[in-house]
């Protein structure tokens, strides 16, 4: 069976403007409960959270990455954590990492499991306590031979 | 034909236009065809000699050639073929003037993965893909008759087509896919809902046993395999990693062999591999046996089969097996059964042993990282080469050459492009040749996994079966690949073909009080998907027992196990099918003795019938193995019929054979005099009966694997009244004639 990522690049050919939002909206988004639970309910805006990440690696041992916050990093105004959220891993809380002042920069690289093709989501909590996001697609190359069982 | 034939050799001999303009051109090789980057096809696409691309999957040339694109790799199956021809069917195309090329991996991520998932394994070529290829094919059409619609200004609903030729009836106007390709590729690409598919019962060229697209180079010698590419100013390279896997290389004095003729450098490869470069293979090959190399072989270096055997043993008792299904209560059934039946069978790693070896050409220079390699997964080589190069996927382009031989090796990891890269950043701008010995290849391959399976049933007074447990100790793919797949060791890929829901790989007994276990016993030894993967062990261990139950319940193995299959009637259906073509139950020659076996992978349903006798001194004559398999929709029959014969082939040199050993941490198997594959002369008569229900879309690559092992053993069993329970036969003794 062709996933719906499957479906949506290769249709992409024929018109995958149109196709794409109609279909994000119809899921579900993987990642609410994972985001409730790290905010409490609080928002999250887009933006000030990059996820750096190649677009295609060819296996998902250890995929590097990079989460990159703009923040002045001061004791008045600094990271405390940033969360990531795998939507495919079976464990899909990656990890959460706790920040302060003294780190100097918010920003992290680190090599990290797949579990195939997936968009990833690093959550960052400020200290003034306002949440904000970024994230990124990472196709995943297949294992041969594995089946849909 | 002829044309076909000699446009299909036109367009493969872009191989040998690549290595011409290489020469001409030195560097910034060109590709066989140019496309547009970017989605969409609203633009002109026009590709070359006014070819005209209407959209990614369909090319027309002014001389009414359509080229089909073909994303997934070919390495024997056929799946270029069926491909074509699902796409050809919708196109209305003539199909004589059919011919296919390949889209390079990165030209799908220039154009946002406009072929979406070149992955070729799973037996997924066909039904992974079938769909998206259809509605390519249809819409296209849809835009050439549309662009001949415009052209005569009459509603596109008057306006027929078949054979690549478009009329309409009311005005007696006719013209061609070549005369109208160009305005076709201007058009709005038609919205994809509003694409019909046609019934599988209308095809004309799917469905049908046409002749594969890609036979004649090979049979004239023109095909140009990535083994035998050659560029000019190639250096070639022979390698060898540390024989026990795990090891580290410590050092090597490349000294020793500096005045050898036409070697050039010993190099590291990695953390556990050396290479010698050369500017022949044979003297990188002699010069490399030459080299003094010193090896920490590690911990591994103590590990031996036996000492793997008898750590799965302890899987097959111990309490941290995880319950795949459990319904009933599976040991409380059979303590209180009439009888008790009980076993324990084996199966060994496996080598994939391609007729190619592992091999990559790799030219790297400051800002373009390129590699030529048999792959079955295009893309999967193209992050590897960028990753390995440190170059970014813009940089990076993959040249797809046919394989000689995949089985699994080919796609489950790149380490010969990682390996390649690692040589070739050594030589910059010179290409580099890797050609793994074949020594090299048996010493590290990605083994299928070892494991062992503990089955007890219950049967009742009646001779029914009340209880079944079946529990498989053994390695984890995933473990090894895709450990991110795997949550508190539950890898239920590992019980593949044992699923209670219908899927890939269902069971097709119904049992009421079952427990199927899986308990993860990895090892040193990588481990990998082969062709057919855990459905071959699996349906050894199912349907060996099955017959030993039957036994002991006095029942035929057929009756016995049509009376636990009412439940699914598919795999039924080809069981009855095989059964019936075989003649089940009627007279045989003497000493001639039947066995059967059934089950299910790759969303197919497979059974087998072998005809076997056994000489007094173990001389085992397979004469007859007849398949039945049920794919769903059959898109060429004929190439079906190919792929049961040659997983017969493989199944049987596994059966007979197959085995690789670990002494002192390394395989011992390590060339084909150790690691023997069947004979021409003991291949048996294949008999394939293909039973398409037309309702879904199976695998044909690699489902009938599993069950030719487990016929020949159940008609061995026949012969000689006693189970075989491991495998190789070799080593239970038994030969082949």
């Amino acid at each position: 069976m062709p996933s719906r990522r499957q479906f949506v690049a290769a249709i992409g050919g024929l018109a995958a403007a149109q196709l794409l939002p109609a279909l994000a909206s119809a899921q579900p988004d993987p990642f609410a409960p994972l985001i409730a639970s790290f905010t409490g309910g609080a928002p999250v805006r887009q933006g000030r959270v990059t996820l750096d990440i190649p677009s295609l690696a060819d296996n998902g041992h250890a995929v590097p990455l990079l989460i990159k916050v703009e923040s002045v990093m001061s004791a008045a105004d600094h990271v405390r954590r940033i969360t990531l959220l795998s939507e495919k891993n079976p464990r899909p809380v990656i990890a959460t990492f706790h920040l302060g002042p003294r780190n100097g920069r918010a920003q992290i690289a680190t090599r990290v499991r797949l579990n195939g093709a997936q968009r990833l989501m690093a959550i960052a909590q400020l200290s003034d306590g306002t949440f904000w996001s970024g994230s990124a697609e990472v196709v995943v190359t297949t294992t041969a031979c594995l089946d849909d069982s | 034909m002829n044309k076909t034939i000699r446009d299909q050799a036109t367009n493969l001999s872009r191989r040998r236009f690549i290595i011409g303009s290489a020469a001409a051109a030195g560097g910034g090789l060109a590709l066989g065809f140019k496309v547009p980057s970017g989605i969409g096809t609203a633009a002109a696409q026009t590709v070359a000699n006014g070819a005209a691309e209407v959209n990614v999957w369909v090319v027309v040339k002014p001389d009414e050639t359509c080229v089909i694109r073909i994303a997934r790799s070919e390495m024997g199956q056929g799946t270029l073929t069926g491909l074509a021809q699902l796409v050809a069917e919708e196109l209305e195309c003539d199909w004589k003037n059919v011919t296919t090329e390949s889209p390079t991996p990165g030209q799908n991520h220039a154009r946002k993965r406009a072929w979406g998932d070149m992955s070729t394994g799973g037996s997924r070529g066909i039904r992974g893909s079938q769909d998206y290829v259809r509605k390519g094919g249809a819409a296209a059409r849809m835009m050439l008759v549309q662009a001949a619609a415009d052209l005569w200004q009459v509603p596109a609903g008057e306006v027929g087509v078949a054979n690549g030729v478009i009329t309409h009836a009311g005005s007696g106007r006719s013209t061609t896919f070549g005369k109208v390709a160009g305005a076709a590729a201007k058009l709005t690409a038609p919205d994809p809902k509003s694409i019909q598919l046609k019934d599988p019962k209308d095809w004309k060229i799917a469905g049908k046993a046409v002749k594969r697209l890609d036979t004649a180079d090979k049979l004239n010698g023109e095909k140009i395999y990535a083994i035998d590419l050659k560029l000019p100013g190639m250096l070639h390279a022979a390698i060898k990693a540390c024989p026990v896997f795990g090891g580290k290389l410590v050092s090597f004095d490349e000294a020793k062999i500096a005045g050898r003729p036409g070697v050039r450098r010993a190099v590291k490869v990695d953390d556990s591999a050396v290479a010698v470069v050369a500017d022949t293979w044979w003297r990188a090959k002699s010069g490399l046996e030459a080299l003094p190399i010193v090896w920490d072989e590690g911990p591994n270096a103590s590990q031996s089969s036996a000492l793997i055997a008898e750590h799965l043993k302890q899987g097959l008792t111990a309490n941290d097996a995880f319950a795949g299904r459990q319904e009933g209560d599976a040991l409380k059934a059979i303590e209180g059964a009439a009888k008790k039946i009980e076993a324990v069978y084996s199966t060994p790693f496996l080598a994939h042993a391609t007729m190619e070896p592992m091999n990559c050409t790799v030219r790297i220079t400051a800002d373009k990282a390129e590699v030529w390699v048999p792959t079955q997964n295009g893309e999967a080589s193209l992050a590897a080469l960028s990753n390995a190069s440190g170059l970014p996927l813009d940089k990076c382009e993959v040249y797809k050459h046919d394989l000689g031989g995949g089985f699994g090796r080919r796609g489950g990891t790149q380490d010969y492009v990682h390996q390649g890269v690692a040589i070739a950043k050594q030589f910059p701008g010179v290409p580099v040749k890797l050609v793994w010995s074949r020594e090299e290849d048996q010493a590290h391959d990605f083994y299928r996994p070892i494991s062992q399976c503990r089955l007890v049933a219950g049967l009742a007074a009646d001779g029914k079966l009340v209880g079944l447990h079946a529990r498989v100790s053994g390695q984890s793919i995933n473990a090894y690949l895709n450990p991110a797949a795997i949550k508190d060791g539950k890898d239920v890929r590992q019980l593949q073909g044992y699923a209670k829901d219908p899927g890939d790989a269902q069971l097709g007994y119904t049992v009421p009080n079952l427990l199927i276990e899986y308990a993860m016993r990895n090892t040193h030894v990588p481990v990998g998907p082969w062709r057919g993967v855990n459905t071959n062990q699996n349906a050894v261990y199912m349907e060996c027992f099955m017959d030993e139950v039957a036994r002991a319940a006095g029942t035929d193995p057929l009756e016995f196990r049509r009376a636990l299959m009412q439940g699914h009637p598919k795999h039924l259906g080809v069981l009855n099918a095989a059964a019936a073509k075989a003649g089940w139950g009627t007279p045989l020659p003497a000493g001639v003795h039947r066995g059967l076996a059934q089950f299910m992978g790759y969303g197919s349903y497979s059974a087998a019938v072998a005809e076997v006798s056994v000489g007094n001194k173990g001389e085992v004559k397979v004469h007859r193995i007849v398949i039945a398999i049920d794919c769903g929709h059959a898109v060429n029959p004929g190439q079906i019929a190919a792929q049961v014969e040659g997983s017969v082939a493989y199944g049987l040199s596994a059966t007979f054979y197959g085995e690789v050993t670990v002494e002192k941490g390394r395989m011992t198997e390590l060339n084909f005099h150790t690691y023997q594959i069947l004979r021409l002369a003991s291949m048996p008569k294949v008999e394939t009966v293909i039973v398409p229900t037309h309702d879904f879309w199976g695998g044909v690559g690699e489902p009938t694997i599993s069950v030719v092992a487990p016929s020949v053993l159940n008609a061995i069993h026949a012969a000689t009244g006693k189970p075989v329970r491991s495998l190789p036969l070799k080593n239970q003794g038994f030969t082949v004639v």
